[in-house]
């Protein structure tokens, strides 16, 4: 995850407008003077108690303080993107669950949410999520069955990281077959 | 914890930026980039945007500065929280404008770099260009008649002066020729723009617009990169 890599940045980045779901709840526990703007009101103070959903890059810093000991400013809560409905959902079948619709970049946004939170399960869960789901995408890489195959609702459903494992199993693939002078290129 | 100067509405908002979250225009630079990333050409340089970042990391400078006035110098962060978060909050947009800034300009440069190893000339190949992108989508450019910034011209122009000089210094190596080793020695091509005469091992061909030769592969590749010639298959 380098500074300049645009999936970790849009991973970071929630947009207010766009109901997106990579964002973090977060409640005030101080009142801010001026910061009415991350609420939508400019000018306007925050009040302590005040929920807003924050982009990550400004949650989690913000967050910080509360670890370090000193003032705690923000407290977090987990994103809707991995509550506990959908820990569940993955528990009884990774497969069936669109990981898009729940954020496009899910396995990053899940990777930066645990450096936060401490959650041995949720580790598990998604390992497991991850295991199951990319023998699937391998399976559907090497054997293609059109636009209207019964997998079209699966693929839709992949996030960010497994859309680039498909493509790359895919085209590698492909590559082999080239290379072994079964198929042209082109 | 009483601070009358920092409850003053902060006047310096302007109206435009209002309805705008910190971060949401550097964001949108951070899309563009990302398609630009799936794209072989180069889209246009969002000027309006970055211009629009940059003067929102301005007025959070601003923001910072007028918070702090009143401290004159002696701010203590645990003596006074609230002032504390909100500077926190200011400096952490700048840092998220300034990275995607950076991010923005660089996945340019180096698409232009990789414009540069393949040999094509961005800054020439501009004109034809340009008449696809007017019909389409109203460039944010506003009137721009190229899809490079003027300090992404001169990056271009200086990377490739650098680019040549480094091949130089091997006459008889060409860097940026294909890797792929060639099928069939000659090939035929038609050429597709006048390129006048070039000299090979094999003698002078005069290259005019249309016609047909039979030329080796390895003495016309650059000018298939630089679209004077066709390959015909």
């Amino acid at each position: 995850m380098s500074y300049y890599d645009i999936d970790s940045i849009l991973t970071d980045a929630q947009v207010k407008l766009d109901p997106s779901p990579e964002k973090l709840p977060c409640t005030f526990e101080l009142e801010v003077p001026g910061l009415g703007i991350l609420e939508g009101n400019p000018g306007e103070d925050i009040k302590a108690g005040t929920r807003i959903d924050l982009p990550l890059w400004l949650g989690e810093m913000l967050s910080i303080g509360a670890r370090l000991g000193t003032s705690r400013l923000v407290t977090l809560d987990m994103p809707d993107a991995l509550a506990e409905r959908v820990m569940n959902a993955l528990k009884a079948d990774p497969r069936t669950v669109d990981l898009r619709a729940l954020a496009p970049h899910f396995y990053t946004l899940s990777e930066r949410i645990l450096e936060i939170f401490e959650e041995e399960e949720m580790v598990d869960v998604l390992i497991d999520t991850f295991k199951k789901r990319a023998a699937e995408i391998s399976d559907h890489a090497h054997n293609p069955r059109g636009a209207v195959g019964e997998g079209v609702d699966f693929l839709r459903g992949l996030d960010e990281t497994e859309r680039q494992l498909f493509r790359a199993a895919h085209d590698r693939a492909k590559e082999v077959r080239i290379w072994a002078g079964e198929a042209k290129k082109k | 914890m009483e601070n009358p100067p920092s409850r003053v509405p902060p006047s310096h908002i302007d109206p435009d930026r209002v309805a705008t979250m910190y971060g949401e225009l550097g964001n949108k630079l951070v899309q563009h980039a990302k398609r630009t990333q799936a794209l072989a050409h180069l889209p246009p340089y969002q000027t309006e945007i970055v211009r629009a970042v940059t003067r929102e990391v301005r007025d959070l400078d601003r923001d910072v500065t007028r918070l702090l006035d009143p401290f004159e110098g002696s701010f203590n962060p645990s003596a006074d929280p609230a002032t504390a978060c909100a500077l926190l909050v200011d400096h952490l947009c700048m840092r998220r404008n300034k990275r995607c800034l950076m991010a923005y300009h660089r996945v340019r440069t180096e698409k232009l770099e990789e414009l540069c190893w393949t040999g094509v000339d961005v800054l020439e190949q501009q004109q034809p260009s340009e008449g696809g992108e007017d019909r389409g989508v109203p460039q944010a450019g506003g009137g721009q008649h190229s899809s490079l910034s003027p300090e992404e011209e001169e990056y271009f122009r200086q990377y490739g002066d650098m680019l040549a000089a480094y091949k130089g210094q091997w006459t008889d190596i060409d860097l940026t020729g294909t890797l792929e080793p060639p099928k069939d020695l000659f090939i035929d091509v038609r050429v597709l723009k006048d390129a006048g005469e070039i000299q090979t091992e094999y003698g002078v061909i005069n290259l005019t617009k249309n016609s047909q030769l039979y030329v080796r592969q390895g003495d016309v590749e650059r000018l298939i990169a630089q679209g004077f010639l066709e390959r015909l298959s």
